[in-house]
């Protein structure tokens, strides 16, 4: 097997001492394999967000080891650890955290300013990934002049402009309507299947958690259930069903970055009319069967 | 992040909030603006003095006063004994021991001094006009500060001539239409002696002076021989000689550089003191700086207080951006950016306020200098008040760019301290 993109072995995270003791991880051991799409569920309070924080690197765990490619961050220097969120790593949060009276294009080259890209380039590549969300009309205009699902669309455009192996959402559609909700999923789950960017969200949300291969499900500080066979929805049924599995497989070491569209195309992402729900399960039921059989492959492989 | 950016970034914060910025900058604009004249101020006036003291004549001068104890001085001991031998005759003028005939030879014997000239004051009655109109006179200039007078018109009075200057606000009075006609006219010199018989000494002016700072041209100045024939008939009419008591003398010295040591030392051998014009300018030089740095010192403490105002704003301002820090953090940006960040922002501040204060403090200095030098002082030759100083200037930026960056230390290490996870969660 190759190494996955993240892994944690007997992750512990221990807020405060004494009475005021809070254990929020007792000790968790995971794998996320490059291209997969995770859901991390649970109440608030079970310890989702914390394994989120660590996992992007924002945080250091009280013991345990988080790997990123295999190799254990621990020991590296905080500003190491720094760059390598910058480099790796993709954020979008409930809350925006845009720069209202910065313009649009700032906010989503920001990543790159902080990685000392030179200001002709940060504008070129910050003007082809706005072009990519449909948002480069508003390149110039101010944040805060924005709509809730368009702040999304730039934060997205700015967790992806570093080219991140993976991005964390923390509650992405959180703050949008159910509507915009949607749209702002398809183009998370559209860059996940056609880009092959590991994908893991926190999220309260069940139809959103629905739509990732697999569901992290947390309970005062451990994993209760980790429903890695859970296919739904039209989003992503077809990432283990690639036509040669052994290569594909969520694990394979294949899918680099910009790598050639692992998965089958799809119908356009964005604006995709949604499916009716017999559709949707019928979807559900065929990516459940394709799934077991590619792990089963890749087991005896 | 690159230098660039982060300069960038800290001028596009600082301009987020451009009241309170402002504010901030108003209080270092202040300081430097202060600074900037002071220390201006100190070099102007500096300047003429050094221009006004090295006009007192050649260089290889030494001034040669008595060192010797005062009798009834007030001193903190008690009287002082009665000692014929140090009391130069028993003669002081206002409160300094004066030098005798004795003296004056003691300093021509000394080895290396080629000639001695006591200052002697004269104190003439009137300067009587061509047209016999008599205008009082009070004490005649000095014939040794010659070198200090700066002329309007004609030239010094030649040593061994019965010539003599007169100031320029004398010339209407003398009949004269303009200080080039004064020059030229036959004066007469009215003065009394010792029991005041008046007498009266022809003489040519031969220029008209302009009076400095220090008095110098302020009043008529003899020749060196009028001088000396006005001296000895003040002096006649007693009946015995009485001994000559001079406040000071002039030597001139064949090498001041190699003898001058020397010299001073032999003079204070015989209980005197000996100055060069260096000695005298670095003495009042002395006082000029001790005055300007106790000028700066007022205008340190206003910038000392204007950097507690920028440790106030960058305060604020990392408290509003917590959230921007946090996810600043969370990008990528390691703690010392951030640092490098917001102190940036403290030196952005300070380089406002230094350019925009010494900008104006350099333009205050320069007009009002033009305006009192042309105005109310203008009779004061060569005045200066106000000088820029470029290195000075320099200085003064970096002073305050250095005040600011300390300032901006304290916020910018609580920001490069922020946690990015408490900080997203801040609301």
């Amino acid at each position: 097997m190759s190494t996955p993109v993240l892994e944690t072995e007997n992750l512990v995270k221990i807020y405060g001492r004494g009475p005021s003791r809070f254990d929020a991880l007792k000790g968790l051991t995971l794998e996320i394999h490059r291209g997969e799409s995770v859901a991390i569920v649970g109440k608030s309070g079970s310890g989702k967000s914390t394994l989120m924080h660590l996992l992007a690197l924002l945080d250091a765990p009280t013991a345990g080891v988080v790997a990123l490619d295999g190799r254990p961050v621990s020991q590296l220097k905080p500003a190491a650890v720094s760059d390598l969120r910058n480099e790796a790593f993709g954020f979008v949060f409930q809350q925006f955290f845009l720069n209202a009276q910065q313009s649009v294009l700032e906010n989503v080259t920001l990543p790159l300013k902080i990685a000392g890209v030179p200001r002709s380039e940060r504008r070129r590549r910050g003007l082809d990934v706005l072009r990519q969300l449909e948002m480069d009309s508003k390149a110039e205009n101010k944040a805060n002049d924005l709509s809730g699902g368009q702040k999304q669309r730039v934060c997205i455009a700015r967790a992806l402009i570093n080219d991140p192996s993976v991005i964390f959402a923390d509650e992405p559609t959180g703050n949008l309507d159910s509507a915009t909700s949607r749209v702002v999923e398809d183009i998370l789950f559209g860059l996940h299947r056609e880009r092959g960017i590991t994908l893991v969200i926190v999220t309260h949300d069940d139809d959103l958690a629905a739509r990732c291969q697999r569901r992290l499900s947390m309970q005062d500080g451990r994993i209760v259930n980790d429903d890695a066979a859970t296919l739904h929805a039209a989003a992503a049924p077809a990432a283990a069903v690639a036509p040669h599995p052994a290569r594909h497989t969520p694990s394979s070491p294949a899918t680099g970055r910009h790598a050639a569209v692992p998965f089958p195309a799809e119908p356009p992402a964005p604006e995709a009319p949604p499916l009716s729900r017999r559709e949707r399960r019928r979807l559900e039921a065929e990516a459940d069967r394709r799934r077991s059989g590619a792990r089963g492959e890749a087991e005896r492989a | 992040m690159r230098s660039i950016d982060v300069a960038g970034t800290a001028l596009s914060n600082t301009l987020r909030s451009k009241l309170r910025t402002f504010l901030t900058v108003v209080a270092i604009v202040i300081g430097a603006f202060t600074l900037t004249l002071t220390s201006g101020l100190g070099a102007g006036v500096n300047q003429y003095v050094t221009k006004m003291v090295s006009g007192f004549g050649d260089s290889n001068q030494l001034y040669v006063m008595s060192a010797s104890p005062v009798a009834g001085a007030p001193t903190g001991d008690g009287p002082v004994e009665y000692d014929p031998e140090t009391s130069g005759g028993g003669a002081s003028m206002m409160g300094a021991s004066t030098l005798s005939d004795e003296d004056i030879e003691t300093i021509a014997s000394i080895d290396g001094i080629t000639d001695v000239e006591p200052v002697v004051f004269v104190n003439a009655s009137y300067l009587e006009a061509p047209d016999g109109d008599q205008y009082a006179v009070d004490s005649l200039g000095m014939p040794s500060e010659a070198a200090a007078v700066e002329l309007a018109a004609g030239e010094l009075p030649a040593p061994d001539t019965a010539e003599i200057t007169v100031p320029e606000s004398w010339v209407e009075a003398l009949g004269a239409g303009s200080a080039d006609d004064a020059v030229g006219l036959d004066v007469r010199v009215g003065i009394a002696n010792a029991v005041g018989e008046m007498e009266e000494f022809a003489a040519t002016v031969s220029g008209v002076s302009l009076q400095a700072v220090s008095g110098a041209g302020g009043a008529p100045m003899p020749s060196q021989s009028l001088n000396d024939d006005l001296y000895e008939y003040q002096n006649s009419g007693l009946a015995v000689d009485r001994p000559e008591s001079y406040i000071q003398a002039v030597a001139d010295v064949e090498d001041l550089a190699a003898d001058g040591e020397r010299i001073k030392q032999e003079l204070t051998e015989h209980q005197m003191l000996g100055l060069t014009l260096e000695d005298q300018l670095g003495a009042i030089q002395g006082v000029i700086n001790a005055v300007t740095w106790v000028l700066n010192g007022f205008a340190l403490i206003a910038l000392l207080a204007a950097s507690f105002g920028i440790v106030n704003t960058l305060l604020m301002s990392v408290q509003e951006r917590t959230r921007e820090i946090g996810l600043m953090k969370a990008l990528g940006m390691s703690g010392g950016r951030v640092f490098g960040l917001f102190s940036s922002e403290a030196v952005m501040i300070g380089l406002m306020g230094s350019v925009i204060g010494i900008g104006l403090g350099v333009a205050t200095g320069v007009v009002g200098n033009q305006l009192l030098v042309t105005g109310p002082l203008k009779d004061v030759a060569g005045l200066s008040l106000y000088a820029v100083d470029p290195l000075g200037l320099l200085l003064i930026a970096l002073l305050i760019l250095a005040i600011a960056f300390l300032a901006g230390t304290l916020p910018a290490l609580r920001a490069a301290k922020k946690d990015p996870i408490e900080a997203l969660r801040y609301e």
